[in-house]
């Protein structure tokens, strides 16, 4: 054999080598994906319509979808223009001390246990208001959003050389306008990644929603101030229920969960068109 | 600035149009079930919050009161008995649940506010002990040899301490692997302090409460589960194993449970009958709603009785007495009456009983009652 037939032969086996360690690594997202449609379809097929819009006890998960939407839609309205000013203050001062400590804030935000927070905003919210409320589980929600924009925002400014900045100053623009009209359109795709990928997050998240929204299943939510559901919080709660009955609406609900999840992310990302420089 | 800004903009737009048009969609589903509804009575919603031990049979009882009562709505929470109790201190639930008794400490925080506490129990269970051997269909044992399995010291099934006690059935010469809960439990509290009274190397050794230092963990042959659903899964994934959990769990998962040996030196399975003869031996322990426990759970197990099984627990509801509508109005305290009395009453019948519980005895309902006429309505 020809030595390059045998360097030919090498890469074949490493990208077959490749391709096999990629497929394993996918494989348990394909498995939850396939697992909780086979379990979770025949539940909403049962149950029909009213899966998604009857109360808890008449078979539906209905409050608790609306939940979701409305804590995931106003922790979005809270987090994310904040987070978005707070990435380019970041990015724009990063040798002040404000600056740089707000970066290293950020990252520690991230890594932050999520029940903490959740318990943070009951101390502060709802005791003192003397009730769960949406507006309790938006805000934990928001905390945890925040970071992720923030950081994303922050690091796809970073990627723009610095030649369009100074192109931008020597057209005579001034610093606000060359961050907010010239580099913050280039950075488009990175930052609406980190929304994207916040909102995801959030969408789903269990854990600080605890102590905050307080869950609300037999009537649909009509005010901020009030408790309110959540698909999470109640799969949470119907996996700890001995009954074979909770755990197949919990299936169902896993279903809708992945369907919103997968919902908001797909068409927006597959929208996502790269920026030309 | 302006692309950037349009661009959020129209993210944020479209996700609220998105959200308020499943809102809008579902609030014209909604309105016209609440006009029906709504005619003589405004909806009240009641929030209970707290221990998951009931959980099932809480559901129950909410789902087949709501049949009834329409305009009352009742929200189940779980979060564990530690966090009913904080819960109803702070006053952001209605009902609180906890299983073991609210300890004085916590009770004197609850007078602080100014308005009277009321304890009682609502529903009976039972910590059983469960086993996947192979081959062997019923095991007895008693507390001392268990409080040795769990400790590790009995090491495999045909040990004589386990054969002398099951002299006609075929034990295999296998190592034995204890499950138990990872997270904090009420239900390991209620095992290990029924193991605690029954044996004094464990009381000495390992001591009772939420979460323990399982011996067997250190010689290897211990596996945590995460809640009961865990501890089950880990049962019967696991062969030659053992493991407490609830009783409901035993039932709804078929599992081969333990005929425990009990004060009279019966060995007893838990069913209904053995856990309300357990109820009936330990019911003058349970004191007026007004006082809070003096001592811990611990009185209420290993209870005397021919046919009583040793290892019941009571699980408690938490009300506020309303001081002056302190803590509730009046739609929500005549609500909060009302369901609870269903409770105590209708809902300790067989048919509102969820498989795995037992009622109360009508003397014990007794004691939630009277609590229940206590509630001031305003």
């Amino acid at each position: 054999m020809s030595s390059f037939e045998v360097r030919k032969q090498k890469e074949r086996l490493f990208l077959m080598g490749i391709g096999s360690l990629t497929f394993l690594a996918l494989l348990p997202l394909f498995h939850i994906i396939a697992t909780v449609f086979r379990n979770g379809l025949p539940v909403i097929i049962k149950e029909g319509l009213n899966f998604l819009t009857g109360t808890f006890s008449n078979g539906g998960i209905g409050p608790a979808i609306i939940g979701t939407f409305t804590l995931t839609f106003l922790a979005s309205l809270l987090g994310l223009p904040i987070a978005f000013l707070v990435g380019l203050y970041a990015y724009e001062f990063p040798r002040s001390t404000v600056g740089r400590w707000t970066k290293m804030l950020l990252q520690i935000m991230i890594e932050f246990p999520t029940i903490l927070v959740g318990v943070f905003v009951m101390q502060v919210l709802v005791v003192p208001m003397g009730t769960y409320s949406a507006f309790a589980g938006a805000l934990a929600l928001a905390i945890i959003l925040m970071p992720y924009v923030a950081i994303y925002t922050h690091e796809a400014m970073r990627e723009i050389p610095f030649t369009y900045r100074e192109a931008g100053y020597s057209l005579g623009l001034t610093r606000i306008k060359v961050l907010l009209k010239i580099l913050a359109p280039m950075t488009k795709r990175g930052i609406f990644t980190g929304v994207l990928i916040g909102v995801a997050k959030v969408a789903g998240e269990t854990a600080p929603l605890l102590f905050t929204a307080g869950g609300l299943y037999e009537s649909y939510p009509s005010s901020v101030t009030k408790p309110i559901g959540s698909i999470s919080l109640l799969i949470y709660q119907l996996v700890q229920s001995p009954s074979p009955a909770d755990h197949e609406m919990a299936w169902g609900a896993s279903l809708i969960l992945l369907i919103v999840f997968l919902g908001i992310f797909i068409p927006i990302r597959l929208s996502l068109k790269e920026v030309k420089l | 600035m302006k692309g950037t800004l349009a661009t959020l903009l129209v993210l944020v737009i479209a996700v609220s149009l998105f959200a308020s048009g499943c809102i809008s969609s579902n609030g014209q589903d909604q309105t016209p079930t609440q006009s029906n509804s709504n005619p003589e009575k405004s909806l009240v919603t009641i929030r209970t919050t707290g221990a998951t031990f009931p959980q099932y049979q809480v559901q129950k009882w909410i789902e087949a009161y709501m049949k009834s009562n329409p305009n009352v709505k009742i929200e189940y929470e779980g979060g564990g008995s530690g966090h009913g109790q904080d819960a109803f201190l702070k006053g952001i639930t209605h009902i609180g649940r906890t299983d073991p008794p609210v300890k004085e400490s916590t009770w004197k925080k609850f007078l602080e506010t100014g308005d009277q506490p009321l304890q009682f129990p609502w529903i009976v269970g039972a910590v059983v002990i469960a086993y996947n051997v192979p081959g062997v269909d019923e095991l007895k044992l008693d507390g001392e040899t268990l409080a040795k399995i769990f400790m590790g010291e009995i090491e495999y099934w045909d040990d004589p301490a386990i054969k002398s006690l099951n002299p006609n059935v075929q034990l295999p010469n296998k190592k034995i692997i204890v499950i138990h809960r990872s997270d904090s439990s009420g239900t390991t509290a209620v095992f290990t302090t029924y193991l605690t009274l029954v044996s004094k190397e464990w009381a000495e050794k390992v001591g009772a409460g939420k979460t323990v230092d399982w011996p067997v963990d250190k010689l290897g042959r211990g596996i945590g589960g995460k809640g009961n659903p865990g501890v089950v899964q880990a049962l019967k994934s696991t062969e030659y194993s053992i493991a407490y959990t609830e009783l409901s769990f035993a039932i709804e998962e078929n599992l081969k449970v333990v005929a425990l040996k009990n004060k009279a030196g019966n060995f007893v399975k838990p069913t209904d009958e053995t856990i309300k003869a357990a109820v009936a031996a330990v019911k003058f322990f349970i004191p007026d709603p007004t006082e809070g426990y003096k001592e811990d759970s611990a009185q209420l197990m290993n209870a005397p009785g021919e046919n009583a099984y040793p290892i019941i627990a009571f699980t408690h509801a938490l009300v506020w007495q309303n001081k002056g509508g302190k803590h509730y109005t009046k739609e929500e305290a005549e609500a909060i009456k009302d369901f609870l009395r269903w409770v105590l009453t209708e809902g300790q019948k067989p048919e509102n009983i969820a498989p795995g519980y037992v009622g109360l005895p009508p003397e014990v309902a007794q004691i939630g009652l009277k609590a229940i006429e206590m509630i001031q309505t305003g």
